[in-house]
């Protein structure tokens, strides 16, 4: 069986150009989002713990082209203008009451594990913290204390005095952005459309409920996925950019409260709005590109912290700015290590890895941004912090993996792809783990603790575009992980420490080829000399006094397929007509979302959700 | 029968055979303004496509022209390309014969074979006569009749010239600078045009054939002075088409079939070769044997050259083949039988949001053999159920990836192009390859891909865009050569409007190291561009205009030179080209006075003394600066308008330094890659001749390095919509009869060597 190709289609005079390059047929003028509850086998999802139902299937409205902008789609299939950045949508999903423990799912870290990273301690949750409940847009990081609860994490740029008198108290009264969002005249915003009982409606939420933050082309909407089925659809409100495409956005886990939410987006633009929701106001940092002119390809709240959060821009730096801070244009300050002062010189391939454009200790701390990096000139595709707040993965469009110790501002691992470009990377819940997806189309595990590539999961038919943990369904040695991608499948994986085995092949063959393993000891030893291409060691030569080892830099050499494990999926399926863009785990669902506005809320098989509902 | 209209070929679609039969056929697009200002003979097309007449014509041009054509080769600095023209309805041989001629190893194998003697260049035969330019017809490519600005005039003045002389109505009203059709006429205007009329195959010592043909090309673009140019293949054609009936008509072809048909002529050719020389060396040795007294010398000589020549015969396979095993099972007696097959590309299915990755894995999966298409056993004997699949054994050093875009459907019984969603990433790797493969891992990067437009594969067009060694991804469309972002190359996936989709794609072997080199140049370059033009613009305006700055991707990377002069009446272009980005390459540039003319913003002319200053001033305000932040709060806004100044020359510094690394790096990896060094060496060598062999090199390269500059212009062109309707016509009414036809096209161009494709009832295709 085949489709029919479509009808000749060009050209078009009038079409929206979805995110992912594809076309809406007709373009649709009608502004408000679709709520269907369609049934079926097609809308179950059948794995181990038992089946998952489609709950709600939300078509959110693609909103039409600014007034101000010619027509989108250039009809020529051969024009060479670049188009501008797009993304499928995302989601920033947030509960605001405190959540209740996962506790019985969780052990303290076994010490065993000989973790050279060892700083997390997961001991008994503390049950006040608010932050050790956050939940970030992937799902990924709610249950792990931050530096809010571990007196051993160090926050970032606590060394830096002047830093500190801007850090927020808990406690003291949330600051809220200066501009209101509805009575504001600014050229950036097209439109805001509040909902009509926009007051009434957010004092029946319930404080268990979702909110839902997305992007969709132009628009933003702010959805409460908790209220009755025919409002449900409707957006508390909705944002309509005037040229600024957002590409992503986050929502301060730490700040967020019963009358408070702070939400941060990255246009594609190269703008960044803080907004406040319950206020409905607004700041603009980075206005007129002043620091960066770049777009933004990921945006996140620094852990544990109130103001500051990190922004990944497509010329492949990473600023941290501060909501407090005003702009002021930037210059790069030269840094008089010789690590950072590196320039790259071509005999060698030496492009140094991280190049600090200010660094977090810096003096000049008056204005935006705090903390800029130079990890490469590719583009940044996305980035996630541990949950022990100390590190971060970077995944880029060259296809290399960086470990980062954002807190040190130094490089600790650099991983390349199969091949192609990485899209998406997550933290697992413990720290352990790392999860990238890319255009091999392979979901990769990659342990932090033991430096070197777990597993590669075949299972997608085309790249993959975003992956998450399923918090409530790990523990210590079993993990859960979804993954979802351009081939419109929604994949779960069950991962377990134990359970992986190398390919039969590679016990047999020994080829030189095969034989690569990145273990640091081993790479420690490897030279130039190395018959393998890119087994090359190097470190970076501002060795901190303390756990040198851990910190020196392994540019990770690419594994064979015949010496790395792989992962079957436990369930796959095609789940949407697009190609997919987002997936997220909730304590009662499962939420996708595909480059077309369809958010796909799955409920959790009822009796197992059990474990969850404490 | 009647052929279709042709959907995109623009400027010189014409039928083979207009020169013969058909009346004066002008296109909307057309190059000579009035018949008066140039003797056109019996309706050659505008850019002498064929007849010697017209060759003869052009040679008794004043020789003003020749003047005119020095210079443009000076001004013509954009590609150090040649453009395969357009013959007829030939983009699917335009587009092959681009990708391959940008297949580093299969160009220089086709240039060294057959060997030569060392007094033989490509440039001369061993008579010392020059093999390029004996028949060439070469088109002055500034005639003042074809200078930019006489285009520009003659558009709206020129209704009862050309335009009306029995071209298609749909003549663009207003001039367009982004149609197609004015990108043509104005690429034309700009570099010679050489029509491919002659062959060497005397020189070459073999029969003519599509390898002598095609060598000729090659030689042709490899040894031209001039860096802009058109070629028109018409000997190639020529013998393609007499030698193939399928390629006969001026009907759409298809490419990859003729990708298919050229690689097994190339090695047919080769090996007929290498089989006569060996029977000639026999019959030489046979002689030498009979006389009894042959010196030690003439001995060596017979044993050294019959093993010399037919020993590097193998190269296309060497280049393009892999093998594939078919591994049967036996259901019924468990046997496993294999049987390894040579295939010079793979043709995959496709499936609806799929990946090239997971369409090969695809090819390779399980493969049940039942019912009407049981497999025989040869050990239970007989017909029996079994299971298949096809692994890779042996990887090809260039893959050629076919996509299966065009699928017969029984209920239309004709061939319909798919439109789905296929991406295709820049490097890939090979999973389904079997246990014992060689080099498994084997990392492949995208050089080149051929893009079929059009709704059915019954018409169309073709265009490639190839990764040039030096010029980045450049785009080719006939006689249009464009350079364009690498992230243009992932615009084919088969989604977007416009109804074109990648159909073949080329990957190379390479290592992942060359990939990182590779991409810290890219960084290199970016980032000099990013700043260059960070530089030029006022803090905080940034590239607003259009509503999305966006660092590296969107820097263009280069413009043709001529176009600025044009466009200056369009405002805002010229506007924007007033941001000029350094070249991540600086040398001097060698300017005819005819170029600065052409090029009213010379962006370079002010850069070194500013350079010089900030020098100085840097240091300077470096401790100003540094005095003024220790200063407390009350100086803030003095601090500040030091920090922007600052800025400024900082970036001014920046430029440098990222220019001057660019510069070593390049120098660098120039140095480190040997075989990099001698493929320059040999195309300058070719170019200038042997006897100044030594010196070329170095013109050579400062010519390559003096030709990056870059500029920005925004492209947007709509196409009229009247130009839609016709075609889609046609496709309803022409596509069924030519699907027959196409359908019971003889096996013999189906299968000759590989083209392998997976057994299955969908399979013919076209």
């Amino acid at each position: 069986m085949f489709v029919l190709p479509p009808p000749p289609r060009y050209p078009i005079s009038q079409t929206t150009s979805s995110p992912n390059g594809g076309t809406v047929q007709n373009p649709v003028v009608e502004m408000s989002n679709v709520l269907t509850h369609p049934s079926g086998p097609e809308y179950q999802l059948s794995v181990g713990e038992g089946t998952y139902f489609l709950q709600d299937n939300l078509h959110f409205a693609t909103p039409p082209p600014h007034p101000q902008d010619g027509p989108i789609t250039n009809p020529n299939p051969l024009a060479t203008t670049p188009a501008p950045p797009k993304a499928g949508i995302k989601l920033s999903i947030c509960i605001t009451s405190p959540r209740k423990s996962l506790t019985p799912l969780y052990r303290q870290a076994a010490p065993s594990t000989g973790s050279n990273l060892g700083t997390y301690s997961i001991k008994e949750h503390e049950k006040e913290s608010r932050s050790s409940h956050d939940t970030s847009s992937d799902g990924a990081t709610p249950h792990f204390p931050s530096s809010s609860t571990s007196g051993r994490t160090p926050i970032f740029g606590e060394d830096n005095s002047a830093l500190t008198p801007l850090a927020g108290k808990e406690g003291v009264k949330r600051k809220k952005p200066k501009t209101n969002l509805v009575k504001s005249n600014s050229q950036f915003i097209s439109r805001v459309i509040p909902h009509d009982q926009l007051g009434k409606r957010l004092q029946d939420h319930n404080a268990e409920g979702i909110f839902v933050f997305a992007n969709i082309d132009r628009a933003y909407q702010w959805l409460d996925l908790s209220s009755p089925a025919p409002a449900r659809a409707q957006p508390l409100m909705k944002i309509l950019f005037a040229k600024a495409h957002m590409l992503c956005h986050d929502i301060n886990p730490f700040t967020k409260g019963p009358a408070h939410i702070d939400v941060i987006m990255g246009a594609s633009t190269g703008d960044i709005v803080w907004f406040e929701a319950y206020s409905q106001k607004y700041v603009r940092i980075n206005k007129n590109n002043i620091i960066s002119p770049s777009a933004i390809s990921e945006i996140r709240w620094l852990p544990g912290s109130e103001n500051l959060f990190l922004a990944s821009h497509m010329d492949g730096t990473l600023i941290v700015y501060d909501k407090e801070r005003d702009d002021a244009a930037f210059v790069p300050e030269t840094n008089p290590t010789p690590a950072t002062a590196h320039i790259p010189n071509g005999t060698d391939s030496d492009f140094h890895p991280l190049h600090i454009n200010k660094s977090v200790n810096s003096k000049n701390q008056k204005s935006n941004p705090v903390a800029s990096w130079k990890i490469s000139n590719h583009r940044i595709l996305a980035f996630a912090f541990s949950p022990d707040s100390r590190h971060l993965a970077v995944v880029s469009e060259d296809g290399s993996l960086r470990i980062i110790n954002y807190l040190k501002e130094q490089l600790r691992d650099l991983y390349t792809s199969y091949y192609g470009a990485f899209t998406c990377v997550t933290f697992s819940p413990d720290g352990k783990y790392v999860l990238t997806g890319g255009q091999d189309d392979l979901v990769s595990i990659w342990s932090i603790v033991e430096r070197r590539i777990v597993a590669r999961c075949p299972g997608h038919h085309s790249w993959v575009t975003a992956v998450a943990f399923d918090p409530w369904r790990c523990d210590n040695r079993n993990y859960r992980f979804g993954s979802v991608g351009e081939d419109r499948r929604l994949l779960l994986w069950d991962f377990n420490v134990g359970m992986l085995r190398r390919p039969k092949a590679a016990s047999m063959r020994n080829r030189d080829r095969a034989s690569i393993c990145s273990y640091a000891p081993i790479s420690r030893n490897r030279t130039e000399s190395t018959q393998v291409p890119g087994g090359r060691l190097r470190s970076t030569s501002n060795l901190s006094n303390e756990g040198a080892d851990e910190d020196e830099l392994i540019e990770h050499e690419v594994e064979s397929r015949t010496v790395t494990a792989t992962l079957p999926p436990v369930m796959s399926k095609v789940i949407d007509e697009h190609p997919l863009s987002w997936v997220g785990f909730e304590e009662e669902c499962v939420v996708t979302a595909c480059g077309e506005g369809h958010v796909r809320v799955w409920r959790r098989p009822v009796d197992v959700v059990g474990a969850g509902e404490g | 029968m009647t052929y279709p209209p042709l959907r995109f070929s623009f400027a010189v679609s014409l039928t083979e055979n207009i020169h013969e039969t058909q009346p004066l056929r002008r296109l909307p697009g057309l190059l000579y303004p009035d018949p008066d200002d140039l003797p056109l003979t019996h309706g050659c097309s505008p850019f002498a496509l064929t007849s010697a007449g017209a060759a003869e014509d052009r040679s008794s041009l004043p020789p003003q022209g020749v003047t005119t054509r020095e210079k443009s080769a000076n001004m013509a600095s954009f590609f150090n390309r040649m453009r395969s023209s357009a013959f007829g309805n030939t983009c699917y041989c335009n587009s092959i014969l681009q990708c391959l001629y940008y297949s580093v190893p299969f160009r220089e194998q086709v240039i060294n074979y057959p060997k030569r003697t060392p007094l033989e260049s490509v440039t001369t035969t061993s008579t010392g006569q020059s093999r390029i330019d004996p028949n060439a017809i070469i088109l002055p490519p500034n005639h003042p009749s074809l200078t930019p600005a006489r285009l520009m005039k003659q558009q709206p003045q020129g209704p009862n010239s050309a335009r009306t002389a029995g071209g298609p109505p749909a003549a663009p009203k207003t001039e367009d600078k982004e149609h197609p059709d004015y990108k043509k006429r104005v690429a034309q205007a700009r570099g010679p045009t050489i029509s491919m009329t002659y062959d060497n195959t005397a020189a070459y010592g073999m029969p003519e054939s599509l390898f002598t043909s095609l060598k000729d090309i090659f030689e042709a673009l490899l040894a031209h002075k001039s860096n802009v140019g058109v070629v028109s293949p018409n000997k190639f054609l020529e013998v393609l088409k007499r030698e193939n009936e399928m390629f006969r008509s001026a009907m759409h072809q298809d490419a990859h079939e003729f990708l298919n048909l050229l690689l097994n002529e190339v090695v047919a050719n080769v090996e007929a070769h290498s089989k006569k020389l060996e029977v000639e060396e026999e019959e030489k040795r046979k002689g030498m044997n009979g006389s009894a007294d042959k010196t030690g010398f003439e001995q060596a000589l017979a044993s050294a050259t019959p093993k010399a020549v037919p020993g590097n015969t193998g190269w296309v396979h060497e280049l393009f083949e892999g093998t594939l095993t078919s591994e049967t099972k036996c259901l019924t007696c468990e046997n496993v039988s294999q049987r390894d097959e040579a295939f010079l590309d793979l043709s995959v299915d496709l499936d609806e949001h799929s990946s090239v990755t997971a369409c090969l894995r695809k090819f390779s999966e399980e493969e049940m053999l039942c019912e009407r298409n049981k497999f025989h056993c040869d050990r239970c004997g007989g017909l029996q159920e079994a299971e298949k699949r096809m692994k890779i054994k042996r990887l090809p050093k260039i893959l050629a990836l076919h996509l299966k875009r065009f699928k017969y459907t029984e209920d239309l019984q004709r061939l319909q192009k798919l439109f789905h969603r296929v991406v295709y990433p820049y490097h890939l790797r090979l999973f389904n390859t079997t246990d014992d493969a060689e080099d498994p891992d084997r990392l492949y990067e995208l050089y080149a891909v051929v893009v079929h437009i059009g709704g059915g594969p019954y018409h169309g067009h073709y265009i490639s865009i190839v990764k040039t060694q030096d010029r980045g991804w450049l785009l080719f469309d006939d006689e249009m050569v464009e350079p364009v972002d690498k992230s243009y190359v992932q615009n084919f996936f088969g989604d977007r409007p416009g109804l074109a989709c990648a159909y073949v794609l080329f990957y190379q072997e390479t290592t992942l190291e060359a990939v990182k080199k590779e991409q810290d140049a890219e960084s290199l370059a970016a980032a000099a561009k990013a700043i260059g033009e960070m530089s030029k613009e006022p803090v905080g305006l940034g590239l607003k205009t259009n509503g999305f700055m966006n660092g590296i991707q969107h820097v263009k990377s280069a413009v043709s030179p001529t176009t600025p002069t044009i466009e200056e009446t369009n405002g805002y272009a010229s506007l924007d080209k007033a941001v000029t980005e350094p070249s991540p390459i600086v040398e001097p540039i060698p300017q005819s006075p005819n170029e600065v003319t052409a090029l009213p913003q010379i962006p370079t002319s002010g850069m070194p003394n500013e350079e010089v200053k900030s020098k100085k001033e840097r240091a300077k305000e470096e401790k100003e600066r540094k005095a003024i932040a220790r200063l407390s709060a009350r100086q803030e806004e003095k601090t500040e308008k030091e920090r922007r100044k600052n800025l400024e020359i900082k970036r001014k510094e920046m430029v440098r330094k990222v220019v001057e690394d660019t510069k070593a790096a390049i120098e660098a990896s120039k140095a480190s890659k040997v075989e990099e060094d001698h493929r320059v060496a040999f195309e300058n060598g070719t170019k200038e001749g042997p006897k100044e062999g030594h010196v070329a090199p170095l013109g050579g390269l400062s010519r390559f390095k003096s030709t990056s500059k870059s500029f920005r212009k925004p492209r947007i062109f709509s196409r009229e919509p009247g130009k839609e309707e016709p075609i889609a016509d046609a496709d309803e009414d022409v596509a069924s009869p030519t699907g027959h036809e196409t359908a019971e096209k003889p096996e013999k161009y189906k299968h000759r060597f590989s083209g392998l494709r997976k057994k299955g009832s969908n399979m013919k295709l076209l």
